[in-house]
């Protein structure tokens, strides 16, 4: 591991104050939406810098601004708590192969692990579903924790530019421009996932074709406001 | 009460009372992650004795430190709650069978239940399931409670040298070298459970080989921060 070359704001700095916040409010989130379990983690980009910040080892229900640590993308320590989480080649990896994604949210989502392990795979049947491809998301196919830049480039490899790539008996990863979107999109994947769920129960659903996904795609989404509406349901636990 | 043995601590001593104190902890997250209903226990095994504490005649839900019963591996009464759980013998035997074993729960567990009368298995297709064979848990196929010795040493010899033992139309019986493993094991189990249930709808899953499983052996597992999690969901329970 090279020593860092960092140069951005300081853990402590003032400067990272908001992105902390709302690291911390993002994994609380994902926990109160019934996403995460013990598991997972939100990391968000240092503007102009390879780093991030992440929660430490900590499960996202239980994230603190003082469980937060701030990593180079060669897994240099920065700042904040330690250690950092094993898998932060997932946030490293995708930020680095990734320069339009600020934000990416790693899960053991229920319905994500349920159709990494299916034939079909998760396919949008929902306009929701617009920011994954008609085929449905790829799906990182190899055993093993994220724990090496080798695998986490692997997983940048399926994710490609894409937002959300499922792992296989795993979870998935999403990725957003910023963590409202990131947040958002991992929210609907979920639903996606229980939706496909439900209406294989009925046959299958008739899933969104290319033409229509395109006609939803044109449309804009607003993940300003989910993410307004997710911070209300955190009520008190919110920082 | 005194204990009737000189040579081993009083369930109210101070050194058992962390052990208690977890004991008692981990029925409460059993029940608050809807794995337990009125039924279940969590035994403990009381260090360097051949002896167990666990809770007597009361839902794990319901437990408190005055329902706490410790007893020998022959069934006798040693300390604190006057009527032992009909089950006792699941504890003793695999105490006895098992001395690297800390803990274990069994749990009447919905989805433990179901597996156990399926022909299909519960098998591993989450890294969740890393603690399992690739075939997934055996079956105890004896019928009527565990109340004798020698049901309880029938179930020690189908548990054999592993994490579970699914019991035919009953539940199951899950063990750990530490009460935090033992409740990361019975809340993943029940976990498997449930996402084998969803993914056979959609038909043959893609379940992980013991090769991948292997691969995930390989790296860390987390016991500590599963619990410090459910310890937090607890919280508004207990306050």
């Amino acid at each position: 591991m090279a020593a860092s070359d960092y140069k951005g704001p300081a853990f402590d700095s003032s400067e990272l104050k908001e992105l902390k916040a709302k690291v911390v409010n993002a994994c609380l989130i994902l926990d109160s939406e019934g996403i995460t379990d013990g598991f997972g983690h939100v990391s968000v980009r240092i503007p102009e810098q390879a780093a991030l910040l992440t929660i430490a080892q900590v499960s996202p229900g239980c994230a603190a601004l003082d469980k937060l640590v701030l990593l180079d993308f060669d897994g240099n320590y920065l700042g904040g708590a330690q250690p950092a989480p094993y898998e932060w080649p997932i946030h490293a990896c995708i930020m680095k192969a990734r320069p339009d994604v600020n934000s990416v949210c790693h899960t053991h989502s229920k319905w994500s692990a349920l159709f990494s392990v299916l034939k079909k795979g998760l396919r949008p049947a929902h306009m929701y579903g617009r920011f994954l491809p008609v085929g449905g998301a790829p799906v990182y196919p190899n055993a093993g924790l994220i724990t090496s830049v080798e695998r986490g480039n692997a997983l940048a490899d399926t994710l490609k530019d894409g937002a959300a790539t499922l792992l296989r008996a795993h979870g998935d990863a999403v990725v957003g421009a910023s963590v409202e979107q990131a947040i958002l999109r991992t929210v609907q994947l979920a639903f996606l996932g229980e939706l496909a769920h439900l209406a294989a129960v009925h046959g299958g659903p008739d899933y969104l074709t290319e033409g229509e996904l395109a006609t939803f795609a044109g449309d804009r989404s607003f993940p300003a406001r989910p993410w307004e509406y997710f911070l209300s349901r955190l009520g008190e636990r919110r920082v | 009460m005194a204990a009737n043995r000189k040579d081993i601590p009083t369930i109210d001593s101070t050194e058992l009372k962390e052990l208690t104190d977890k004991l008692i902890t981990s029925c409460h997250i059993l029940d608050h992650e809807g794995v337990t209903d009125g039924y279940g226990h969590v035994g403990v095994r009381v260090p360097g004795a051949d002896a167990f504490i666990t809770i007597a005649n009361i839902s794990p839900g319901s437990v408190t430190r005055d329902r706490l019963i410790m007893q020998d591996f022959a069934g006798n009464h040693l300390d604190g709650a006057a009527t032992p759980p009909n089950e006792w013998p699941i504890h003793a035997c695999i105490f006895k069978a098992r001395p690297e074993i800390v803990s274990i729960a069994h749990t009447h567990s919905k989805w433990s239940t179901i597996f156990s009368v399926l022909p299909i298995k519960l098998k591993p297709l989450h890294h969740y399931g890393k603690f399992l064979s690739a075939d997934g848990p055996p079956v105890y196929e004896g019928v009527g409670l565990v109340r004798t010795i020698e049901r309880g040493n029938d179930l020690a010899a189908a548990l054999g040298d592993g994490p579970a033992v699914l019991m035919r139309a009953h539940g199951d019986a899950v063990v750990g070298e530490s009460i935090e493993q033992m409740i990361e094991r019975t809340t993943r189990l029940a976990m498997l459970g449930e996402w084998n249930h969803l993914a056979l709808l959609h038909g043959q899953p893609k379940y992980l080989s013991a090769e991948e499983l292997e691969v995930y052996n390989a790296d860390q597992k987390f016991p500590l921060r599963g619990w410090e999690y459910f310890v937090s969901r607890l919280k508004s329970k207990l306050e």
